[in-house]
This record gives structure tokens, C-alpha cells and sequence, in this order.
């Protein structure tokens, strides 16, 4: 252990982005076992423990990236205060969407099964765009490319947008409830995930004042 | 900076610091036998002697240019080594005022604070606590001294002798350069020994600031790599070991436990994994006076720099091993935080008192 000081090896921040990226894909893993079991008719019970200790991992994973920022802003002092902070901000988002998982999971545990509906399709689509986001989130964390950052940006935007309608199209459905509920459950965790994965984009190219905000700070898109 | 020219740079202080060490031993020199008898006849007695080093350390926030300075004294004859064994060891309790001063920045939140302020005084109590048990038994015994001093025997010669140290050769030209500056601008005797000194000691404190400020850029990130591998597994030896190589690294301890405060402010780390790193740099810091002492040409300059790695590698076999004595500083520590958390006042008192006002009328009792 006393050797890693005189090993070779990326240091500061950098390490702190690469255990944010593993993080992230711990909660793709979450969020793509989470909606398998409610979309595909997945045994609960096979994939509940998986998701809960994926769970686990992200919030120790938080508390960790914690500790090595404050060991970070000791050891550099305040000269990037800013990412540091930010940091802060990304690793909060990442845990959330973590927690956001695993309220799906959730869902299936009070028997939510859509996998026979007859919208499972489209469903299932959007799932998968969501889960393909994650992905390149990652990517986007380790490249600080801005272009690509402001077109992920937009892609969230159009996609949450989306979800909002779809939400407020289950709020004024006459379908019976059990349809409609659980669908309206689904989407918000969903936009909840896809704000959140836009905010981690923006952590690494927006100033720290306006992260997870419109419109030069007006309006919040987080929730 | 790059990298290669920091590095660069960072000998270059190395040097400019051992020439100050030089000159300061060549100042004092130049002084009359009487002149050096009058200045240093105020620490012949131990305890103020041992007041001196706190004093100074605390002035300079930097043992490492305390026991240079010392090095430098004991090297050009005017300071023996009986004397400037307990300076040294004021020298190790000076120096822990820094990272209290550090932990004071965190007196407004109350639970931080209180686990800064406990993080901080640990260090001073183990090291009041090494000196209590280790300056008696050296003015009982003096083993500590004829232990070094065998050490010194063996690797540069007797006491009495000149050193022929191969770094001495580098240093003497510029010292002389500087030394006959002086002279052509008619300055001799006292006069002239005094400005070399004065010189000396300013080139030894820019030197090693600018060298602390260099190297601790050269390795933050592998400083804060191994914080981070070491301190999530726990403390002990491993620990320890960290303390030494950082305060190696970047030549203070003053670094190494400072950096440690905000950890324990903010509760990453406990006091009990911070206490080893914290003892490590005790070890770590007296290279700066062994290093010093590579310039000087008598072997009683190396003496005094192994006596400041003997008392702490010593005080570490005594207080450390044993899980209740090792409590100890520990227990203390927590005790003075928990008055401080909520008497404001108790932890400004304690760094005035501690090392202002109980150093300052020790001098005055016992010069």
C-alpha cells in the first residue's frame, strides 16, 4: 500500500473520474436488471439481490469518492475547487439514479408486470435508450467533449420532455387504474434518470453555479 | 512547470539551502570566543534550552529550519552537542503549533472542530510526552548523545576531528564568495559574523520553503494515491511508514500533519489512523537536519542530526507498542477537544499559553 506512492499512476481528479464511470455503469447494471423485471416478466427474486447489492456498492462507492475528494482539496488545496465540488454533485446524481433503480425494482416486487401490454414494445425501447444514455454518459465523463456533451444534452432535453407527456397523458387517461398508475410510476423514475444523466454530462463542461439548471439558472430539471 | 525543471529546481534549493547552512556555520566563526560564549551562554541550561527550540521552531513554523539552523551552530563549535540536544527536542514540540493552527480554521462548525482539534493535539501531546520521559533519562544518562555520537564515529570520525564531507567542497566556494563580499565592504569581526549569519539563516528558511513549495507539487498525486490506498484500510505501522515517506518528500512534517486535519475535520479518517502518519512525520522531518548536517565539518553536526532521529524513532519504541500507553496522547487529545468544543476560548488559550507564553517565561527563568 505504502509502495503506491512511488508506483506510476494517474493521480488527483482523474481517478476520482474513473471510480464516477464505474459507478455509473453499476447503475446501468441496477437499472437494466430493475426494468427487465418489470418489462420482461424477469423472476423478481433472481434479480432482486443482484440489484440490491449493485445498490450497495454504489452508495459505499459514494462514500469513498467522498473521502478521496476531501483527501484531494487536503493534499491540492483550493486551486480546483470548482471540479471538485462538481464532483460532488455528479456523485450524488450517480447514487440517485442508483436509488431511482431500484424504486423500479420496486415495482415489480407489488406485482407491476408489463411485459404482456400491448405498448411493451415501445417500452421497452425507451428503456433501452435510457440504458444506451448511461453508456455514453460514461464515455462523455472520460472524453470532456463538448460538442458531444451539448448534443447528449439535448437528446436528454427531447427525451424528458417526452416522459412529461407521457405523464401527463396517464394523469388524464380514462384507462382504469391499474394501467395507468403504474405506467405514470414508471415514467417519472425514468425522466428522474434521464435529468439526472444530463446533469452528469454538464458537471464537466458548465460552470458549477448553473449545473442542473435551464435557462441560465432560472429553472431546475432536476427533481 | 514541467516536471524534469521542477525536479531540477528542487536540487537547485537543495544546494542554495546547504550553502545557507554553511555560511551560517562560517558566520559564527568569524565571531569572537567571546562574542559566541555571551550568545549561546543563555541555553547552557537544558530547559531553556529546551524553551529556545520550541520558541524558534514556533517562529519559523518549521522544525526542519530549526534544527538546521542548530546543525549549523553545533557545526561551527560555538553550540555542544549536551546543548543543543534539548533545543532539538523544543524544536519537535515547536513544530506541532502549525497543524493546531490548521485545525482552528474549523472552530465554527462545532463536531469538526472537534475531531480536527483532538487530530492536531495529538501530535503535541506525544510529543510532550517523548520529551517529559526522554530529556531526563538523556541528562541522567546522556544516551542518547553517546549513542549518535557512536553512530557519527562510526560513519565520519571522532568527535574533535574535521570532517572531510565531499558536499563541504561544493558549499565552501559560495560561502567564501559571499564572505568576502562582505569583507570588501568593510565589514569585519562581529559585524561581519553577524550579517553571514543572518544571511545564512534567511537562506536556509527561503530555501526550504521554496524546496516544501516545489516538492509538494512535484508529489501531490502520489501523496494523495497513497492517502488514499492507506488510510481506507486502517492505520498501524503502514501508516507510519506513509508519514516518514511523505515528510521525506516534501521536507516538512508540517505538510504531512497538516494535511491530515481537514481529513479528520471532515471525518474521513479517525484519530486513530491520523496518530501514525503523524508519528511517521516525526521521523521523516529530521532528514532536513541530517541533510544540513552534510555540509557542516565537524562530525557533532551529524551527532545532533542522528539525536533528532533517535528521540523520535525512541519515543516511538516507548509510547507506541503498548495499546495503553498508546491511548495515552490519544485520550488527552479527545479530553482537550471536548473542553474546547465548547469553551472557544480553551483552544486559543492552549496555542498561546502552550507555545508562546510557557516558552517565553521558561527562557526567562532558567537562562
Amino acid at each position: 500500500m505504502v509502495m503506491s506512492f512511488f508506483r506510476k499512476g494517474d493521480g488527483g481528479l482523474d481517478t476520482i473520474a474513473a471510480h464516477a464511470v464505474s459507478m455509473l455503469a453499476d447503475a446501468r447494471h441496477s437499472f437494466d436488471l430493475s426494468c427487465m423485471a418489470v418489462l420482461s416478466g424477469a423472476d423478481f427474486d433472481a434479480v432482486a439481490d443482484d440489484v440490491r447489492a449493485t445498490d450497495g456498492r454504489i452508495n459505499q462507492a459514494e462514500q469513498d469518492l467522498r473521502g478521496e475528494l476531501v483527501v484531494h482539496v487536503s493534499v491540492h488545496g483550493s486551486d480546483d475547487i470548482g471540479e471538485v465540488l462538481g464532483y460532488t454533485l455528479l456523485i450524488k446524481k450517480i447514487e440517485r439514479m442508483g436509488d431511482q433503480a431500484k424504486n423500479i425494482l420496486d415495482l415489480a416486487e407489488e406485482g407491476v408486470d408489463l411485459s404482456g401490454a400491448a405498448d411493451v414494445e415501445e417500452l421497452r425501447s425507451i428503456r433501452q435508450t435510457i440504458s444506451e444514455m448511461m453508456g455514453e454518459a460514461a464515455e462523455l465523463l472520460g472524453n470532456h467533449d463538448q460538442e458531444r456533451a451539448d448534443a447528449f444534452r439535448d437528446s436528454t432535453d427531447t427525451l424528458r420532455y417526452n416522459l412529461e407527456d407521457r405523464i401527463r397523458d396517464c394523469m388524464r387517461s380514462d384507462r382504469p387504474g391499474h394501467e395507468v398508475v403504474p405506467r405514470a410510476i414508471l415514467f417519472r423514475y425514468w425522466k428522474r434518470i434521464v435529468a439526472n444523466l444530463g446533469s452528469v454530462v454538464t458537471t464537466a463542461t458548465e460552470p458549477l453555479q448553473t449545473q442542473g439548471y435551464l435557462d441560465d439558472g432560472a429553472t431546475d430539471i432536476d427533481d | 512547470m514541467p516536471t524534469p525543471a521542477r525536479a531540477v529546481l528542487v536540487v537547485t534549493l537543495i544546494y542554495v539551502f546547504l550553502v545557507g547552512v554553511g555560511l551560517l556555520e562560517s558566520g559564527i566563526k568569524v565571531m569572537g570566543a567571546d562574542t559566541q560564549e555571551q550568545l549561546f551562554q543563555g541555553v547552557s541550561n537544558p530547559i531553556a534550552g529546551l524553551f529556545v527550540g520550541i520558541l524558534g521552531t514556533v517562529l519559523v513554523q518549521s522544525s526542519s529550519a530549526s534544527t538546521s539552523v542548530i546543525v549549523g551552530l553545533v557545526a561551527s563549535g560555538a553550540l555542544g552537542v549536551d546543548a543543543a540536544v534539548p533545543m532539538i527536542m523544543g524544536a519537535n514540540i515547536g513544530t506541532t503549533v502549525t497543524n493546531t493552527l490548521v485545525s482552528l480554521g474549523s472552530i465554527r462548525q462545532s463536531e469538526d472542530f472537534k475531531r480536527a482539534f483532538a487530530a492536531a493535539t495529538v501530535h503535541d501531546f506525544f510529543n510532550l510526552m517523548a520529551v517529559a520521559i526522554l530529556l531526563p533519562v538523556e541528562l541522567i544518562t546522556g544516551w542518547l548523545s553517546s549513542a549518535a555520537e557512536s553512530i557519527s564515529e562510526e560513519l565520519v570520525g571522532a568527535a574533535g576531528t574535521e570532517w572531510k564531507s565531499p558536499i563541504k567542497k561544493w558549499v565552501k566556494e559560495p560561502v567564501g564568495w559571499l564572505k568576502d563580499l562582505y569583507s570588501d565592504l568593510g565589514l569585519e569581526e562581529n559585524v561581519l559574523g553577524t550579517i553571514m549569519v543572518i544571511t545564512g539563516i534567511v537562506i536556509v528558511l527561503l530555501a526550504l520553503t521554496f524546496i516544501t513549495k516545489n516538492m509538494r507539487q512535484l508529489v501531490a498525486d502520489r501523496v494523495e494515491r497513497s492517502l488514499n490506498a492507506v488510510l481506507g484500510t486502517g492505520g498501524g505501522s503502514v501508516a507510519m511508514l506513509l508519514g516518514v515517506i511523505i515528510t521525506i518528500s516534501v521536507q516538512s512534517s508540517s505538510i504531512t500533519t497538516s494535511i491530515m486535519v481537514p481529513l479528520a475535520a471532515a471525518g474521513v479518517v479517525s484519530i486513530h489512523n491520523i496518530y501514525p502518519v503523524t508519528l511517521g512525520a516525526n521521523v521523516g522531518t529530521t532528514i532536513t537536519a541530517l541533510l544540513a548536517a552534510l555540509a557542516a565539518s565537524k562530525p557533532e553536526a551529524l551527532t545532533v542530526g542522528i539525536v533528532h532521529t533517535l528521540f523520535n524513532v525512541s519515543a516511538i519504541a516507548i509510547l507506541y507498542p503498548l495499546k495503553q500507553v498508546r491511548e495515552i496522547p490519544i485520550r488527552l487529545a479527545q479530553g482537550l477537544a471536548h473542553i474546547a468544543v465548547t469553551r472557544q476560548a480553551v483552544a486559543i488559550g492552549y496555542v498561546v499559553v502552550m507555545f508562546i507564553v510557557i516558552p517565553l517565561a521558561g527562557v526567562a527563568i532558567f537562562r
